[in-house]
């Protein structure tokens, strides 16, 4: 157990001094939802902007924190540290709860601000308890795309590596899992294939809240199966990551 | 009883066998050296002792501990320095010492911290990120790493390639000074004349221990060439490399015959450079 709050202190700490990470939590979310405010102040009047805004906020914060989250776990087995770890006695249990832990709190940011920035950005003045009501889904999303950074990382070898996962795990979602069409004007399997993703979970609920005045609440087996995606990933990730070559 | 037994240990990455039967033991207490060229499987080796590898056969028993059955109760007693700097390029140099020594809960931390900084000569730079540092500072950050829970054992891959004569000279009397402490060390290098600075060399060629040695006795195994000038003449006679046959070779050149044995001990060239640029530096 205190090895698990060693590990997460230090993740902590990493994070702070890393500079991608200021860069692809809060700098590039911020641009990419201006660029978007921009696009759609081109659109005729009467363009559901909502319907998209906090879906493409959610996706951002879930490529971000997958890109960060694999990224540091990877590099931390080419330059040598994981091997270090294991040696000074690290388990591997240890390893991954303190990484779960320390990214945890870099998913709550995440989710924080990219909601932040698209509520500012596009003027959208919803309730507080809307706001929290949207927050949750992506901060479940945050945590899935941490697990499936630390399963990708036990397979990656080097950073480069991480990409391949990218058009794999990332990009497919844009269009099967609700962010742009909606799932049902998809076919039959383009709309099943979708659902593989946990993207198109959290998309549920946030067009459920902003079309349909839906809360959180009232989407429980989305909740369930967005949770049991990180349990899974967690679960495969402790079984693929290796201690002993 | 010997601190580290290997016996017929093998290790094939794919097509490449690394590690081709090897057999070695280390009595406790002083320094080996593991040494051979790029290739010839030394890292290998050090990653079976520590436990980060999983040989294909054979066996290793290091303080009569299994590297992967036991490794919970061996990780405490054994320091690794890997041959990359494995270090957190973000954090500070006390930061990263600090970490590993949490992870073996290193009681009294911060005073060890500032004892092992002042030994590495690391004090002045401690706090600043690592990824300021120089190749050199890095490795000895990197041996701070290994030390903070007073091992019994230090594996040290490569701790001196790649840094330059001065800091080279350092660690030496750095690890003499470890082992002084009851300290045993297994130290990897590619470079052959660091084979003296050691009390026991094995050599290793591709997966293959070849010797294992005193430095004396393997010098002894070459051939010295006396040439002797007297007047336009030159003789070259080949003798045994040991003190007392370069005596009896002399004697015949009217040596008094109670001299047993003659032994050159001449600065290396490295050595000499060094002392010319110490002198250098305190003229500055
Ligand atoms: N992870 C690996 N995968 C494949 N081959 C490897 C790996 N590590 C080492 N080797 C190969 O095993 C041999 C021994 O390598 P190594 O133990 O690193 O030698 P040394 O440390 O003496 O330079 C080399 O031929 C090297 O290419
Ligand atoms: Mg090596």
């Amino acid at each position: 157990m205190t090895h698990t709050i060693i590990v997460a202190q230090k993740v902590v700490h990493q994070l702070r001094r890393d500079k991608r990470f200021l860069a692809l939590s809060i700098v590039a979310p911020l641009i990419i939802i201006f660029f978007l405010k921009l696009f759609f102040d081109t659109m005729a009047d009467g363009f559901p902007v909502e319907r998209y805004v906090v879906p493409i906020a959610g996706f951002l914060v879930y490529f971000f924190a997958f890109l960060l989250c694999a990224m540091v776990l990877v590099q931390e087995r080419s330059q040598g540290t994981l091997e270090r770890m294991f040696v000074s006695g690290f388990h591997k249990r240890s390893i991954i709860s303190g990484y779960v832990i320390g990214y945890l709190g870099l998913a709550t940011l995440q989710a924080a601000v990219a909601l932040g920035e698209a509520l500012l950005l596009f003027h959208l003045d919803y309730s507080a308890q809307t706001i929290l009501s949207l927050f949750l889904p992506i901060w479940l999303l945050a945590i899935d795309s941490v697990m499936l950074g630390i399963l990708v990382s036990t397979f990656a070898r080097s950073e480069a590596q991480v990409f391949p996962f990218i058009p794999l795990f990332i990009l497919p979602s844009i269009f099967l899992s609700g962010l742009l069409i909606d799932n049902d004007r998809l076919p039959v399997w383009a709309d099943w294939l979708g659902h593989i993703f946990p993207v198109y979970y959290a998309f549920d609920i946030i067009k459920g809240i902003v079309l349909r005045g839906e809360m959180f609440v009232d989407h429980w087996s989305n909740i369930a199966i967005l949770v049991g995606y990180a349990l899974v990933l967690l679960f495969l990730a402790s079984a693929t990551l290796k201690d002993v070559e | 009883m010997p601190v580290i037994e290997i016996a017929g240990l093998r290790k094939r990455y794919g097509k490449i066998e690394a590690l081709r039967g090897v057999d070695f033991s280390v009595e406790k207490g002083a320094i080996y050296g593991l040494v051979g060229p790029n290739g010839a499987g030394k890292s290998t080796l050090i990653k079976a002792l520590v436990g980060s590898l999983c040989p294909n056969a054979g066996t290793i028993r290091v303080f009569n501990l299994d590297p992967i059955h036991d490794r919970w109760s061996l990780r405490k007693r054994i320091g690794y320095m890997p041959q990359s700097a494995a270090l957190y390029e973000d954090l500070s140099a006390r930061e990263n010492i600090a970490f590993f020594g949490r992870a073996h809960h290193t009681l009294q931390l911060n005073k060890k911290l500032d004892e092992i900084l002042d030994f590495t000569e690391l004090r002045d730079r401690a706090n600043d990120p690592v990824h300021t540092f120089s190749g050199g500072m890095k490795k000895r950050v990197s041996l701070a790493c290994a030390l903070i829970h007073d091992p019994e054992m230090l594996l040290l891959d490569e701790p001196t390639a790649a840094v330059d004569p001065h800091l080279k000279a350092r660690s030496w009397d750095f690890f003499r000074e470890m082992a002084g402490r009851g300290m045993t060390l297994f130290i990897s290098t590619h470079l052959m004349d660091e084979a003296l600075l050691c009390d026991s060399v094995a050599i290793l060629r591709r997966g293959q221990m070849i010797a294992v040695d005193t430095p004396q006795h393997i010098l002894q195994r070459g051939k010295t060439r006396v040439v002797v000038q007297q007047g336009t003449q030159k003789q070259t006679t080949q003798i045994a490399s040991t003190p007392e046959a370069l005596a009896n070779h002399l004697h015949q050149y009217g040596l008094s015959p109670d001299v047993q044995a003659v032994a050159l001990q001449q600065d290396s060239l490295e050595s000499i450079i060094l002392s010319l640029v110490n002198k250098q530096e305190e003229k500055l």
